[in-house]
């Protein structure tokens, strides 16, 4: 992270504190709609750009930085319209306040792939508002019209007298000038920094240890933590005794909380080997019996209760008694962790006036009041500094870990403490993919056309979360397919046993895919069709998704060259619609008694407008690979109410020779940006499913591989 | 009281004999380069060169390597010009960034021992956990800094 050296910013200090400077409402949106009801606050450009007299730029990203690249595209977008240098370029994260909230999402979290597709509109106004109050500083100064300028490079040109100043020479000027309200923004073929690839301001940093992740806090005379909490979800801490901790070097103390104890010592060592010494009792709660076969039997139980209408197009019933050929068939997946590399973590200082944080948050107003509500005092209290993040995935969204460092640095007499999960209480206490199930019925015609789809959805625990009384979140994918069926039924069913569940990367398109794509392919098979045409047929239709759809599907045969396919191999496509965007992967494989070989992976994304491609290159392989990594071996199994799984040995990751040869496309699009970070996840389920079935006809209708015997191997790039 | 020789200066840390490196190095020292992600030397988060050879920093204790050159990521060079981390940049391998430290230390001990390494010995040097799946281009850039090794090689040393 680039950390700024206190300049005089010519535009006034912004964030929580009004009476700026600037005040410019850019409250319009012209591509957002929000999903959630949040009052928008009139923007105001020095909040998000600031310019020194030394000609830097500082540019306050409403994104945090997890690796997804937003402290770069986001930056990008100004940066187009203001015509700034990017080498004066320097990025610092938004504190915690409502003016940072996504346009689209309303909140100010970076989550759901929304950062580039709900600011897109909002951060080319500001940059355009900056540079036209630039300009006009200018030609006021100089006594020329305005229209007479030109900005490149963070200079401010005027040809016919050949005179030029720099935006820091002009920018205590021009924060004078008057705001303009509607400024007119650039043509998409004029654009010169979006679609060309920056480098990345963080990438620099990660290379020699400088850049700092919340982990990487020191702050004066500090104290480290360690926390253990109750092995079973719901559980609650009884009772503890920390006599065998007593004059263990560093050992300070340990705090109860509600479900589990803190150790604070002197270095997190110490605090560590403290904690093994604690006595801990706890009541295990309800959820002590609980295990995954009790799990599985939950969801197909949900088979034969009604659910939600999610979708209802036409009769499935008539349909599926009127079809000549009828196939049922039934998915299911686990529960997942995030496993960010960077434990969960966050320093906190509780002082008479308030309370600081330090963590990396995908979510810093969640950080904020998960704060003031452990101290029981106003969120205005507590102030959150943003750092980098070692990964989110959805993970961070939640302030699970922020509550407990406050909880203990609340007992240290002004002491910052910096608290740190193990890699154990990290993969034991997650926010988890939930389990899920589908069971599907599907109808084909004499001519083997697709003439009716049921889907009986549901998930083992899901967020009430979406629009309200539109379908359950937790159908999307399915609920929301593009393919036109004409007798198509889809329920959502919310089994919610209790285990704690969250927004793991891709969310409901991590595993709905793998599941709606699997059965179109066995209906396929049914039919006789080749499984691209099948789909193909059911893409023909004139809406904006079918058509786009079909676009990344057509792109993904002709790159995978589907009509020549190389004998022996098994090849599987599958494409969808994702966070606003269209993407698809076909994967050619191939089996040997039980081992399955990966040759390629070729993806496509219609990402729409792209704003950073290499970036969305690195997105689509990275998603991916998480996506991978939960196919060949995801799994938290339950038994007692507590996950079995501690570590990266029991709970492995994807690793580097596993990593297969993978060709990512971005498909060229005019329509506003979509989601990148997220979508990439999703297809390497079914496209590896159905290459697995188009080279050895075995189907797989659960995940992981690991459990049907099956083992891997990548052909690497 | 431990002596450690890191990235060419000795410390005198006054820890207990069982602390692990890791720890001397984050809180101690202040290297907060090296990162800690599993504990158990699974991760290769918090790999260090001990005497030019990668090791997990989690399980090796302090004391055990006292004397000893150990080299972290904050002393591969000072202006990140190692060959090493100018193929990483070039390559824009980093997404998070929080397993590259690591993943750059296991690169250099490879290009130590191998200028030129094949796929496989890149399969078996470099096992290193990344959750962001940056691994092609990790792959790639070990192919690229292998490369910018041999172009320097009579000019300057490579190897740390």
């Amino acid at each position: 992270m680039t950390y700024i050296t206190r300049r005089e910013f010519v535009c006034a200090a912004a964030t929580t504190m009004g009476g700026l400077a600037l005040s410019l409402e850019l409250s319009a949106q012209e591509n957002a709609r929000p999903l959630a009801a949040t009052a928008r606050p009139p923007r105001t450009p020095s909040a998000f750009l600031q310019i020194g007299e030394d000609d830097g730029i500082t540019i306050i990203t409403p994104a945090v930085e997890m690796g997804q690249g937003g402290h770069t595209s986001l930056p990008m977008i100004i940066m187009e319209e203001l015509g700034g240098s990017w080498k004066q370029l320097a990025i610092s994260d938004a504190p915690a306040a409502a003016i940072y909230n996504n346009p689209m999402f309303g909140l100010q979290a970076t989550v759901g792939s929304f950062s580039v597709r709900g600011w897109y509109t909002e951060l080319r106004r500001i940059g355009a508002a900056a540079r036209i109050m630039l300009t006009q500083a200018a030609a006021h100064s100089w006594k020329v019209s305005a229209s007479d300028c030109t900005v490149d490079e963070s200079l401010i040109i005027h040809a016919p007298s050949g005179r030029k100043c720099s935006f820091g020479s002009i920018a205590r000027l021009a924060a004078n000038m008057p705001v303009p309200q509607d400024p007119p923004l650039k043509k998409v073929a004029d654009y010169t920094v979006i679609g060309r690839s920056q480098p990345r301001t963080d990438i620099p940093d990660k290379v020699d240890g400088t850049a700092r992740f919340g982990i990487d806090m020191i702050l004066p005379d500090m104290l480290y933590a360690a926390v253990k909490t109750c092995p079973t979800f719901g559980g609650k801490l009884k009772s503890f005794d920390d006599s065998a901790c007593k004059g263990m070097p560093g050992y300070q103390s340990t705090v109860p909380i509600e479900d589990g104890v803190i150790v604070v010592a002197r270095s997190y060592w110490q605090a560590r080997k403290a904690l093994e010494r604690v006595k801990v009792d706890y009541d295990l709660g309800k959820l002590a019996g609980l295990d995954s076969a009790k799990v599985s039997q939950e969801l197909h139980a949900g088979f034969a209760e009604p659910g939600i209408v999610a979708r209802n197009d036409g009769d499935v019933e008539s349909g599926l008694a009127h079809a000549a050929k009828r196939l049922e068939a039934t998915y299911e997946v686990p529960y997942l962790a995030h496993a960010c590399m960077e434990p969960m973590n966050c320093t906190a200082r509780v002082t008479n006036d308030g309370c600081e944080v330090w963590c990396g948050t995908q979510n810093p107003q969640a950080a904020q009041t998960g704060a003031a509500k452990t101290l029981g005092i106003a969120p205005d209290r507590v102030k959150v500094h943003v750092q980098y993040l070692g990964g989110g995935f959805g993970r961070r969204g939640e302030a699970d870990y922020v509550a407990q460092a406050v909880s203990a640095a609340k007992t240290t007499g002004g002491r910052p403490v910096k608290l740190i999960w193990s890699r154990e209480e990290d993969i034991q206490h997650d926010f988890y993919r939930p389990a899920a199930a589908i069971r599907f019925r599907g109808g084909l015609d004499a001519n083997g056309k697709l003439v009716a789809l049921e889907g009986k959805v549901v998930s083992a625990s899901a967020p009430s979360f979406g629009r309200p009384g539109g379908p359950p979140f937790f159908t999307e994918a399915v609920a929301d397919a593009n393919y036109l069926i004409p007798n198509f039924r889809v329920t959502g069913l919310n089994k919610n046993l209790g285990v704690r569940f969250g927004f793991w990367r891709s969310v409901n398109h991590s595993h709905n895919p793998f599941m709606i794509e699997g059965f179109i392919d066995e209906l396929a098979r049914a039919a006789g069709s080749d499984p691209y045409q099948f789909r193909r047929a059911m893409l023909q239709h004139d809406t904006e998704g079918a058509r786009r759809q079909l676009g990344v599907l057509d792109f993904l045969a002709e790159k995978a060259n589907w009509k020549h396919r190389q004998p022996g191999h098994g090849y599987g496509i599958s494409a969808f619609a994702a966070f606003g965007s269209y993407i698809g992967t076909v994967v050619e494989a191939s089996m040997d008694g039980n081992v399955v070989t990966v040759h390629r992976v070729i993806q496509a994304i219609d990402c729409g407008i792209a704003v950073h491609p290499d970036n969305i290159i690195a997105q689509m392989e990275g998603g991916m690979a998480f996506g991978l990594t939960a196919v060949l071996r995801g799994k938290i199994t339950l038994q007692n109410g507590a996950v079995m799984q501690t570590n990266f040995n029991d709970y492995p990751a994807l690793a580097l020779l596993e990593m297969p040869k993978v060709e990512s496309y971005i498909i060229p699009s005019t329509a506003a940006p979509g989601g990148v970070g997220e979508p990439g996840t999703g297809p390497i389920a079914p496209a590896l499913a159905n290459a697995i079935y188009a080279a050895s006809g075995l189907r797989l209708r659960s995940l992981p591989l690991s459990e049907h015997q099956l083992s891997y191997k990548a052909v690497r790039i | 009281m431990v002596v450690l020789n890191i990235n060419g200066s000795e410390h005198s840390i006054d820890v207990e004999a069982d602390t692990p490196l890791l720890w001397v190095l984050r809180d101690e020292l202040q290297l907060t380069g090296t990162k800690f992600g599993c504990g158990l030397g699974l991760c290769g988060a918090c790999t260090v060169l001990l005497d030019g050879k990668p090791v997990r920093s989690c399980l090796v204790k302090a004391s055990d390597v006292a004397g000893q050159p150990i080299v972290t990521i904050e002393g591969l060079s000072k202006d990140k010009s190692h060959p090493v981390q100018r193929a990483w940049i070039a390559e824009s391998v980093p997404q998070c960034g929080y397993c590259q430290s690591g993943m750059i230390l296991s690169t250099v001990a490879l290009l130590n021992s191998k200028p030129n390494p094949t796929d496989a010995e890149i399969d078996m040097a470099v096992t290193n956990i990344c959750r962001c799946g940056t691994y092609n281009r990790v792959r790639k850039a070990i192919h690229r800094a292998a490369q910018m090794g041999n172009d320097d090689a009579g000019s300057k040393p490579t190897t740390v």
